[in-house]
């Protein structure tokens, strides 16, 4: 019966199914209930011993007989009971591969041990030699040896160096997201030679705009998530609140050329690297993205895939259920790759000068279990945890390199006691001061309302203020008696009178407490008799009011009658040791032995320069991915990436100096000889002509108004406010549930995974650029900076603004003709003809080539 | 890319691009000619035409928000008039509390916060035998119930959760906190070409489910990617398409004389990049966007209705005019050839005005009662019209409601039995298919997943969702479900 199945492979793979996948569809369709731990009527189909001993009923399987075995007859519903029981049949195909795995042990699939061993992305890259290159120009930059020689062996000759208009605008783009100004644009045509062109590149790699555009890059990417949830109810369902403070370290660390290992290393581990720097730590943000308020599965699920796929370009998720189908990772392996981020979980810490984490902070990830043991989660079922064998952290055996050893890290005080630093002291005792003002405040104003108007309503305001100043005057005495406690406790060793001042403080604080109840039950008797009054005047009575009333009386009553034990102490004290483990997976990832970290990042830097990866599935260079199109370039520029210190903006240099960048996009022509041989130009013999991201598209609409607003950083702008800003388009509120509209039509980033952009053509984008308020305010900005009084010279310096070149004699033609009969169009209203510029200009935003990088 | 722009002649290539942009017919524009550049190449979207012979050609989708409650609308369980007030556990069917299928299917993200309500709660409104087929339909749907021979009600549903996650698990089969799938209208999108050039092909009437429970998503189109999500229209003249009018005091001629002066240039510039397939597909997407300007008001203009008509729906009372303008433009966008028409009802702000937790009997006298005429119209309106053989209407709700009272006078989520219908498009009319058990509480007669209605529509339009998926996106039997051969004529 397996040979049969086997056969049955050669005739007709694309259909039948192989016997090996009748263990998957068991493991799939029926373990959910007849595994080792729920074992329902005592079978477990997880293994072939297991179903050979079978359940309650007997033996499950007889390879002899496959057609007269148990789970042979439950499948095909020719005996009760009828498996799966209330979920569909298996198909026709599925259920012979059943009967196939039955026949024969097929098990193990030898094809796939073979060829693991030798794929290419399993072993760390070895540094190639360069390809002798004859051609002078192609010989200066070492990206062009590579290119040059593969276009040689496929006998393409690469296309001219682009004009050097195009190419400013290129590499403007690619580099800080807007063209070139006018000026920076003439400036080039004066001299666009090799050099000049090179300067013009590190003069905007140190523009800090490159990191705000890269900065983008990485996001989609790192999937880069406001918080979202209830936003109204300040509710955090994903995410974490003040993410935009990891998203403020990407693009400072980006402009600083912090080292790509750096960075990954902040990002998985920062708060064991630098558990006392806040700048450090908010680098963790990145973890912190994929809290789930509700699902902590889900949450780790996130974090070990796309950790899996950003920074090592594998798909161990497949591993999830089962073990992967492609790639040598087992479910086991998964589950012990989860168990680097077992143990964290997510805070917010406080920033000087607000003492409101729902106002400010930083959000950030700390081990709050550093023991924390994870479960293989039978058939990935997160109600069947395999608790019998916890497991290990430890990354998948055939990466080769080892794991550097797991070693706990001990917290500085300012990490495990964050509210003990300084700043939280000095801001919690102004507000101490602030609420006593702000109570001295409210008696005077009550004072006075009862001087202007006595009765007892007022009286009761007053007695309710003064009840109030008084608990302030005593809180803020209690606070800082508090911070004194805290201070001789949290000394190593405690100070001596720590008791005392321990004691002292739950003096305190007891006091104020029983003067803030008395206020508080005051003013729920007050509201209570409120309440209950709408009902003796006959009017519709609250119940709900008296109900919530009568809750704070009573609560105000408990507190004054509850005694205390001890003082409160100022904040959360946490866990004072990290279990590393974090550490120890970042210093594997970006070790030199690692084959992949290196080898995904420069292909994703590739990407966003050229349109088209090296290794096209940028997140799976697995064996389900596909082949490097220059397989060495791509070693070569993992090699250099490590050998330069992890240095991305010696990797931009090197991609956008080479020859093979400043090709021209264009042949002019139809059927040019190149593409009959590669017509998808996987060899480069020309550069790529894209179409913007959506945030260059708005960001570039600014700048060519003139009114980009330069601001960096900080505080999300709502979505509802996207329309009228004019930041650049990296700090709007990105979340999955509020896109902006605007960049939204333009395939703007899925912030739950977006490993590469989407370029898509349709109508939602002509729309959002022809009717979008903000491209005709943008157009009317323009027009009128555009001083020049002759309709030829604003035709030119319009085209050269938006376009970044002068126009043809054609197109100056109908554009003259246009701002004609435009300008009589709006000849009823002020300044016609300026009316009928701003037309004109809101035209040429309009245009193909300028959302098109060529 | 290179199949969709097959290499021609220079001055076929010029001379297609020399189109203007009013008053011209185009050929198939949208589906098969837009562009989609990504990673993966070698592997090809669909073509636009059916696997096999389709019985329907369009989509009506009308989702309630919140919950619709199965016993007082299309499953009448007397037992629970008679046992009322009793706990289950005092009735004859006490085993339903301890029935596995309480477990089976249920995922709760929260312990215990949805609890089973046992004491029963009797029916909140009488059931009638309509039709010809003697179709059972409450009481608050009596227009609904003049079309009774046309609906098949799908009795036995269930589904896994216990939140309103499920609005967009019904949509996509996976619960929101799966993450974000491609719904039920998007792959009708991604795999059928179009029916009218000048109109989106996916529409989405009536405001969406909120953030708290899918948000966009529920019309989303995920990985498929933005192309094949639906467009939000306004059943409003005023204002029906997102940036689909040139702004305050734009007139028509000016922007008319700009998108003629932008062909022209974009024309004059394609001129230099022949090779440029880009460019092309943006001509053509500017000049169907121009004609979606005037396509999709018009198709809003409810005034060459006859009066007859906009009172089949209800537009001239208070209560079913709202409703009834949705549904009146579902038809108008079908009858122009729009194939996936999700039509909501019911959103709040929040989970969803079915969501009857409380005063169920205030609630969903109501609620129907906005509902009832204008879907009655809907359906007697596509008869008249000849269209109800080739359009399928989905009545269709996220969960049902608990036969145990919450409260004094409510009903709890309850995801083990709900209850759904179609019509039309090759529907087989008057019939009832599957059902719950005496209480109402468990779907225990043909179960169904909520794919499976998705399957059923999809077959209807002759498309096999498996030939459908795309490379890297691994489906689950779940979410392709199964067609229910039962309910097709």
């Amino acid at each position: 019966m397996a040979t049969l199945a086997r056969v049955m492979i050669g005739l007709a793979a694309a259909v039948v199914l192989r016997a090996a996948d009748g263990r998957a569809l068991l493991e799939q369709r029926c373990a959910g209930c007849h595994n080792a731990t729920a074992r329902k009527s005592g079978l477990d189909v997880t293994s072939r011993a297991a179903l050979l001993r079978g359940g309650d009923r007997g033996p499950a399987i007889d390879a002899a007989n496959p057609r007269a075995s148990l789970l042979y007859k439950a499948i095909t519903h020719g005996a009760k009971p009828h498996m799966p029981l209330g979920l569909p049949k298996l198909s026709v195909d599925e259920i012979a591969a059943v009967e196939a795995w039955i026949a024969g042990p097929v098990d193990a699939v030898p094809a796939l041990a073979v060829s693991v061993s030798k794929h290419w992305a399993f072993a760390a890259p070895v540094r190639p030699k360069l390809p002798e290159v004859s051609d002078a120009e192609w010989r200066r930059n070492p990206v062009d040896a590579f290119v040059m020689a593969q276009l040689n062996a496929k006998g393409l000759t690469p296309l001219a160096r682009a004009n050097p208009r195009t190419l400013l605008r290129r590499v403007y783009l690619d580099l800080t997201g807007v063209p070139p100004t006018p000026a920076e644009l003439q400036a080039f045509l004066a001299d666009p030679s090799p050099a000049a062109y090179e300067r013009t590149v590190d003069r905007l790699l140190a523009s800090t705009r490159y990191g705000e555009r890269w900065g983008r890059h990485w996001m989609d990417i790192w999937r880069y998530s406001d918080w979202y949830g209830w936003r109204a109810g300040k509710d955090v369902r994903n995410s974490a609140r003040h993410l935009w403070r990891w998203r403020d370290w990407i693009v400072e660390s980006l402009n600083h050329d912090k080292g790509y290992d750096r960075m990954v290393m902040e990002m998985l581990a920062g708060d064991e690297l630098a558990p006392d720097d806040p700048d450090t730590v908010r680098a963790t943000g990145y973890l912190a993205r994929s809290f789930s308020k509700y699902d902590r599965h889900g949450w780790m699920q996130d974090a070990v895939d796309h950790t899996a796929m950003a920074f090592l370009g594998v798909t161990l998720k497949c591993a999830r259920c089962h073990d992967h189908k492609y790639d040598p990772f087992t479910q086991k392996e998964y589950f012990q790759f989860r168990a680097f981020f077992e143990p964290y979980q997510v805070r917010t810490d406080r920033v000087p000068g607000e003492t409101d984490i729902d106002k400010n902070g930083v959000s950030r990830v700390y081990d709050a279990e550093p023991q924390a043991q994870t479960f293989l989660l039978v058939r990935g079922d997160v109600q069947s945890p395999d608790k019998e064998h916890p497991l290990e952290a430890a990354v998948p055996r055939w990466f080769g390199a080892a794991l550097p050893p797991v070693a706990p890290v001990s917290l500085p005080l300012a990490a495990y006691y964050p509210d003990h630093r300084g700043f939280v002291h000095r801001d919690l005792v102004k507000r101490g001061r602030e609420a006593v003002e702000q109570a001295e405040k409210s008696l005077a104003e009550a004072r006075t309302k009862l001087a202007a108007e006595p009765g007892r309503k007022n009286e009761d305001a007053v007695t309710a203020a003064e009840k109030g100043l008084a608990a302030a005057r005593a809180e803020l005495p209690a606070l800082e008696a508090r911070i004194e406690a805290d201070k001789a406790r949290h000394l190593e060793p405690p100070a001596p009178g720590a008791d005392e001042l321990s004691e002292k403080a739950r003096r305190m604080e007891r006091e104020a407490g029983i003067l803030r109840a008395d206020e508080n039950l005051f003013r729920a008797n007050l509201e209570l008799a409120e309440a209950l009054a709408t009902r003796e005047a006959g009017k519709p009575f609250d119940e709900k009011k008296v109900g919530a009333a009568q809750k704070r009386v009573d609560a105000a009553r408990t507190a004054l009658t509850r005694e205390a034990e001890g003082y409160t102490p100022v904040g959360k004290v946490y866990g004072t040791l990290s279990s590393g483990r974090r550490l120890a997976l970042a210093r594997w990832i970006t070790g030199a032995r690692n084959p992949l970290a290196a080898r995904v990042a420069v292909n994703h830097i590739w990407l966003r320069h050229f349109g088209r990866a090296l290794v096209p599935t940028v997140f799976d260079f697995g064996m389900n991915g596909r082949p490097a199109s220059h397989p060495e370039l791509l070693d070569w520029l993992a090699t250099e990436l490590m050998s330069s210190g992890w240095s991305m903006k010696h990797i931009h240099r090197l991609l956008v100096t080479s020859r093979s960048y400043q090709s021209a996009s264009s042949t002019g022509v139809e059927g040019h000889p190149n593409a009959s041989v590669d017509p998808e130009n996987i060899h480069l013999w020309r550069m790529n002509a894209r179409r913007m991201e959506a945030e260059a598209v708005r960001d570039s609409v600014l700048e060519v108004a003139g009114e980009l607003d330069p601001a960096m950083g900080g505080e999300e702008i709502d979505a509802g406010k996207a329309a009228e800003s004019r930041r650049r388009s990296i700090y709007l509120q990105h979340t999955p549930d509020v896109p902006v509209p605007f960049l939204k039509a333009f395939d703007g980033a899925n912030p739950a995974e977006c490993y590469e952009r989407t370029e898509s053509v349709v109508p939602h984008q002509a729309l959002a650029m022809a009717n979008s308020p903000a491209s005709r305010t943008m157009a009317a900005r323009l027009a009128s900076r555009l001083q020049e009084p002759d309709s030829g010279a604003f035709i030119d310096a319009a085209f050269e603004a938006v376009l970044g070149r002068p126009a043809t004699q054609e197109e100056t033609e109908a554009g003259r003709r246009f701002l004609h009969a435009q300008a009589e169009l709006h000849a009823a209203k002020p300044e016609a003809g300026l009316r009928a510029r701003e037309n004109f200009v809101h035209v040429l935003f309009n245009h193909n080539d300028f959302v098109t990088i060529r | 890319m290179q199949n969709l722009f097959p290499r021609r002649a220079r001055r076929e290539f010029l001379a297609d691009m020399g189109m203007g942009f009013t008053g011209l017919a185009l050929g198939c524009l949208l589906n098969g000619e837009g562009i989609a550049r990504a990673a993966t190449t070698g592997w090809r979207p669909p073509d636009g035409q059916p696997h096999f012979r389709p019985r329907a050609k369009r989509v009506i989708w009308l989702f309630m928000i919140g919950g619709a409650s199965q016993m007082e609308t299309f499953d009448p369980k007397p037992a629970l008039n008679r046992y009322a007030g009793k706990s289950i556990g005092e009735t004859p069917y006490s085993g339903t509390l301890t029935n596995p299928l309480v477990k089976r299917n249920l995922r709760e993200v929260i312990e215990g916060l949805h609890k089973v309500h046992p004491k029963i709660f009797p029916m909140q409104v009488g059931f009638s035998k309509r039709g010809q087929s003697g179709l059972d339909v409450s009481d608050w749907f009596p227009h609904v119930g003049g079309c009774a021979d046309d609906l098949a009600v799908v009795r036995s549903l269930w589904t896994t959760d216990n939140n309103h996650g499920a609005q967009m698990q019904f949509h996509t089969g996976r619960h929101v906190l799966e993450g974000q799938f491609p719904t039920i209208g998007s792959w009708i999108h991604y795999g059928l070409g179009s029916l009218n050039d000048n109109l989106p092909q996916f529409v989405v009437l009536g405001d969406p489910i909120d953030t708290c429970c899918g948000g966009l998503g529920a019309h989303g189109a995920s990985y498929l990617g933005p192309e094949h999500a639906g467009v939000q229209l306004q059943a409003d003249p005023a204002n029906p398409l997102t940036f689909g009018k040139p702004g305050e005091g734009i007139g028509r001629e000016q922007q008319e004389r700009e998108f003629a002066l932008l062909g022209e240039f974009n024309r004059m510039a394609a001129a230099a990049y022949p090779d440029d397939p880009a460019m092309r597909a943006r001509i053509k997407s500017y000049e169907l966007a121009f004609r979606m300007q005037t396509s999709v008001p018009d198709a809003m203009r409810f005034d060459e209705e006859s009066e007859e008509v906009r009172r089949l729906y209800g537009l001239d009372q208070e209560v079913t005019q709202p409703f009834g303008r949705l549904c009146l433009a579902a038809r108008r966008m079908a009858e122009q050839g729009v194939r996936f028409v999700q039509v909501f009802h019911g959103q709040n702000g929040g989970a969803g005005k079915w969501d009857a937790h409380s005063k169920l009997k205030k609630g969903h006298t109501e609620l129907c009662a906005q509902v009832d005429k204008p879907v009655s119209g809907l359906l007697k309106d596509l008869k008249q019209r000849g269209m109800l053989d080739d359009t399928i209407v989905a009545w269709v709700t996220e969960f049902g409601r608990t036969p145990g009272a919450q409260g004094s006078d409510g009903r709890d989520h309850h995801p083990y039995g709900f209850t759904v219908w179609l019509a039309g498009g090759g529907i087989k009319g008057g019939t009832v298919h599957g059902a719950t058990d005496e209480l109402g509480f468990h779907a225990v007669e043909n179960r169904h997943y909520v794919t499976d209605i998705h399957a059923t529509i999809l077959h209807q339009l002759g498309l096999d969702p498996r030939r459908l998926e795309v490379p890297g996106r691994k489906r689950l039997d779940i979410d392709f479900g199964e067609p229910i051969r039962a309910i097709i004529a």
